[in-house]
């Protein structure tokens, strides 16, 4: 990869790729793995980029789509689609950050479908609603609606989760 | 749960400086995990393997004293080369940069552009390929052979090139089915191989389609 190129588009939005490639893999190893695709498919398509529009917008762009798209075989046995949820087994060795608050978030966003797990994290990283449209290709009326939606399902699953770490304790 | 799902990510990330960016060595040489990297290698290696398929095919061919079948596979397998070059410039051209919908519907645009491409030529391929081998197989020795014994086995009065005529009837038959489920052979072998994927893809643009009409 270029050098340059890599230091001075793509390192500064590094935190925005690991956020996103976060989210979609349970594994050290998954997660390198989607890091370099999405820098690699970054600079791949460097010149596409329209000039008129954010830098970090494309970045969240590309890093959604390779990460929507990265339908790669799962183990056998283990069928998951869109809208599953995680079976236990399926527990995330990926634990990258230092707090546990994060940890705890970031295993409920994982219970969600891909789409709305692509919504939260724009409205997370307190983009607007119709950015987070432009960059998932939908309509800004239905967006808000949506996050309330995911909101509530984070909201009841981690207080599940926080209920079933009480009681063990 | 004290905090909202804001103040968690807010504090999560207050150093983004912090973060561990894995390294990106050697990034053209690690394996790519992705469905369009994957797919685009599949067809490279596809090409590749059919050329020299079909050279070897020929090589074994001639050594069995049947050239002209290994030149007519050959002949027939020259299409699907092209095409496949051409399918994978095309697949090079699929910008990631647009909206995730808008994506992933030019990427599924694309991928259904192609099957339908491979399945009329599968449509034309198998039934001429079963042309070839029946033909081959009938003009050999052992074929010459077998349509003898077959004759004096079961003589009839129709006979046309030494064959009889419930052999050619047979034939065609055959040949009938083969036209008929070529297309639908190369699709079953296809769902097989790439079914869950192509499944994924269609939950998810049917997911944002809904979002985008809410």
């Amino acid at each position: 990869m270029g050098s340059d190129f890599y230091q001075q588009s793509i390192l500064p939005y590094a935190g925005i790729i690991i956020k996103i490639c976060r989210a979609y893999t349970h594994s050290q190893e998954d997660f390198d793995d989607y890091y370099q695709e999405v820098c690699l498919q970054i600079l791949r398509s460097k010149d596409s980029f329209n000039a008129g529009s954010q830098w970090s917008t494309w970045v969240y762009k590309v890093a959604l789509n390779v990460c929507l798209t990265n339908l790669k075989q799962r183990k056998q046995g283990e069928k998951h689609f869109v809208s599953d949820a995680l079976p236990d087994e399926v527990q995330d060795d990926l634990k990258a950050f230092n707090s546990d608050d994060i940890n705890v978030l970031y295993n409920a966003i994982k219970h969600l479908s891909e789409i709305d797990r692509a919504v939260i994290l724009l409205y997370l990283e307190e983009k607007s609603y119709s950015e987070i449209a432009e960059i998932i290709g939908a309509n800004t009326n239905g967006i808000g609606v949506r996050i309330t939606r995911i909101k509530e399902r984070l909201n009841k699953f981690i207080n599940a989760q926080e209920g079933t770490h009480e009681q063990i304790n | 749960m004290n905090k909202s799902i804001e103040t968690m990510w807010k504090q999560g990330f207050i150093s983004e400086g912090e973060l561990v960016v894995p390294k990106v060595n050697d990034l053209y040489n690690r394996k790519s995990q992705n469905l369009v990297d994957k797919l685009q290698h599949m067809f490279a290696v596809n090409i590749k393997a059919i050329v020299i398929g079909a050279l070897l095919l020929l090589v074994v061919m001639s050594l069995i004293g049947a050239p002209w079948l290994g030149i007519y596979i050959c002949v027939l397998l020259a299409p699907l080369v092209l095409m496949a070059r051409k399918e994978l410039d095309k697949s090079y051209n699929l910008s990631k940069g647009q909206s995730s919908l808008e994506y992933l519907e030019s990427f599924n645009a694309w991928l259904q552009d192609s099957i339908t491409r491979y399945a009329i030529y599968y449509k034309f391929f198998y039934p001429l390929f079963y042309v070839g081998m029946v033909s081959q197989g009938l003009a050999s020795d052992a074929g010459t052979r077998v349509m003898a014994r077959l004759l004096k086995a079961y003589p009839t009065d129709y006979v046309f090139l030494d064959i009889p005529g419930y052999v050619w009837g047979l034939i065609t038959v055959l040949l009938l089915v083969v036209i008929k489920y070529s297309a639908a052979l190369y699709r079953l072998d296809l769902n097989m191989i790439y079914g869950r994927q192509f499944k994924k893809l269609e939950e998810l643009i049917k997911d944002m389609r809904a979002l985008k009409s809410e």
